[in-house]
């Protein structure tokens, strides 16, 4: 599917910045794509902090980061975006005066305007120690298809929301669930904890992955457990390596934006140094500057509004108030 | 903003912060860590994880210890390390400098 891409705006990055940027977009009838380095959608708040509750989103007394992640979606969705999950923005062109971006796995994406919402970076998982070389031969980092572990020995490595998560979906889909955490404490919300201990999980702390071992073809087929009382081997076809990520502005630095720091240099129209590219959320800087998510809704807007009047000067740059229109799943022309 | 880690990690160093730390910018001195102020995005992972509490959020400090731990920690960054020309400034990542054998005097 490495098809060019042609939309009026590309987001890079699809934390809340994003995602309501993406929405934006949609509501005034821009095509838009969403890129993102990992494969699920939410930026920080999902990949750090899905159970913790937030207090400071307009309106929303208390919210937890997976309830704000899945309604920011829902309204995204409503633009109806081409969605790019894996793929990290990697260069920027100028074709004709109109930026051209390529991904990582190769994808060029032609929009009239860019908007970078890239927070702290592209996230990518910690790699578990000592045993690179696995992707795709039973390790993984990512649950994608819970399915695939159905009736599968599984080992979960991780003691945080993600790797109790995945290991409670794991529980009645896998012949077997083993859970390795290098501390005795966990760091994931306290119910999942409950839940898996309760389970048929095997829990096993102070343990660290001291080996895999692939089978004839290539593939997992068990792995070694570093405990205080030695090493054991277990049967595991599939490996979730779930130690948290790590960010990076990386590719983002070599654009040419104007950079303050670990930050893009914005104006009060959310516009960077670079023509047709946009910024927004915690990756933006100027004066006076806030590191909130609702800072960044407003500067999602800002910018979006904006670009659009770059796209079409004749356009207004107000969108309108969305209580005038019905705001529907589908567009004018879809069928 | 920022957090810092006090002198209770000396000796201590078992590096669980540096594990969790999302932006690799809890650094590596001869005899404890210390956070880059102007990297950290104060997630406060660190202080999660820290068995000494010795990662703590300097806005959460008393005024009085925050003046002493504050600087001590960012000494690290912005002082002359022994065997070294200049002051490290921003490395931008604690992998890409590795562990240093030395304290800010
Ligand atoms: C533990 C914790 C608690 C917090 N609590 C609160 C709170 O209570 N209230 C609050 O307002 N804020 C809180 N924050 C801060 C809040 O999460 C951030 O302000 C917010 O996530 C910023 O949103 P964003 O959309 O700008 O960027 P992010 O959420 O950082 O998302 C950026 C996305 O861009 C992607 N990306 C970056 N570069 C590229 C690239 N080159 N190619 C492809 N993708 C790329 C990344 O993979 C990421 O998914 C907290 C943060 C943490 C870590
Ligand atoms: S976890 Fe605490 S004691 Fe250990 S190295 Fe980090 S700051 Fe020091
Ligand atoms: S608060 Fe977060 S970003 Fe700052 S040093 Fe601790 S783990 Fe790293």
């Amino acid at each position: 599917m490495n098809e060019p891409l042609t939309v009026d705006l590309l987001v890079v990055g699809a934390g809340p910045a994003g995602l309501f940027a993406t929405f934006c977009a949609g509501f005034r009838g821009l095509s838009v794509a969403v890129m993102d380095a990992l494969p699920e959608l939410g930026g920080q708040v999902g990949a750090m902090y899905p159970e913790k509750a937030i207090l400071d989103i307009a309106g929303m007394p208390a919210v937890t980061g997976r309830d704000l992640v899945e309604g920011l979606t829902g309204q995204a969705m409503t633009a109806r975006p081409h969605l790019l999950l894996g793929h990290t923005a990697q260069t920027l062109a100028y074709e004709d005066g109109t930026p051209v971006v390529t991904s990582d796995q190769g994808q060029t994406v032609r929009a009239a305007a860019v908007l970078v919402t890239g927070g702290i970076g592209a996230f990518t998982p910690r790699p578990l120690p000592g045993c690179t070389g696995y992707e795709g031969r039973g390790l993984s980092y990512f649950v994608t298809d819970l399915d695939d572990l159905t009736d599968r020995d599984v080992l979960v490595v991780g003691g945080g929301d993600s790797a109790f998560d995945w290991a409670l979906a794991a529980v009645g889909r896998a012949r077997s669930v083993t859970l390795a955490h290098r501390r005795d404490t966990f760091r994931a919300h306290r119910a999942t904890v409950d839940k898996v201990l309760a389970s048929e999980a095997q829990v096993c702390t102070r343990t660290q992955v001291a080996a895999l071992h692939c089978g004839p073809d290539g593939r997992i087929e068990s792995a070694d457990l570093k405990g205080q009382d030695g090493i054991r081997r277990i049967k595991a076809q599939r490996v979730v390596a779930a130690l948290g990520f790590t960010a990076s502005l990386g590719p983002l630095e070599s654009w040419g934006m104007n950079l303050d720091g670990r930050h893009i240099a914005v104006d009060s129209h959310m516009a960077t140094s670079l023509p047709r590219v946009f910024a927004a959320g915690d990756i933006t800087a100027y004066p006076g500057k806030v590191r909130l998510i609702a800072v960044g809704f407003g500067e999602a807007a800002t910018a979006v509004n904006n670009a659009a009047t770059v796209l079409d000067p004749a356009s207004d740059l107000f969108p309108g108030h969305s209580t005038e229109r019905h705001v529907s799943t589908t567009r004018e022309g879809d069928s | 903003m920022t957090h810092v880690i006090t002198d209770a990690c000396v000796d201590e160093k078992d590096a669980s912060c540096m594990e969790e730390c999302p932006v690799d910018c809890i650094y590596e001195g001869g005899s404890r860590m210390y956070i880059h102020p102007g990297e950290c995005i104060d997630c406060g992972l660190c202080a999660e994880v820290c068995p000494n509490g010795a990662a703590v959020a300097l806005r959460l400090l008393d005024p009085a210890a925050a003046a002493v731990h504050g600087p001590a920690n960012d000494a690290f960054f912005t002082r002359v390390l022994p065997g070294r020309q200049a002051p490290l400034g921003s490395p931008g990542g604690a992998s890409r400098l590795g562990p240093l054998d030395v304290d800010p005097s």
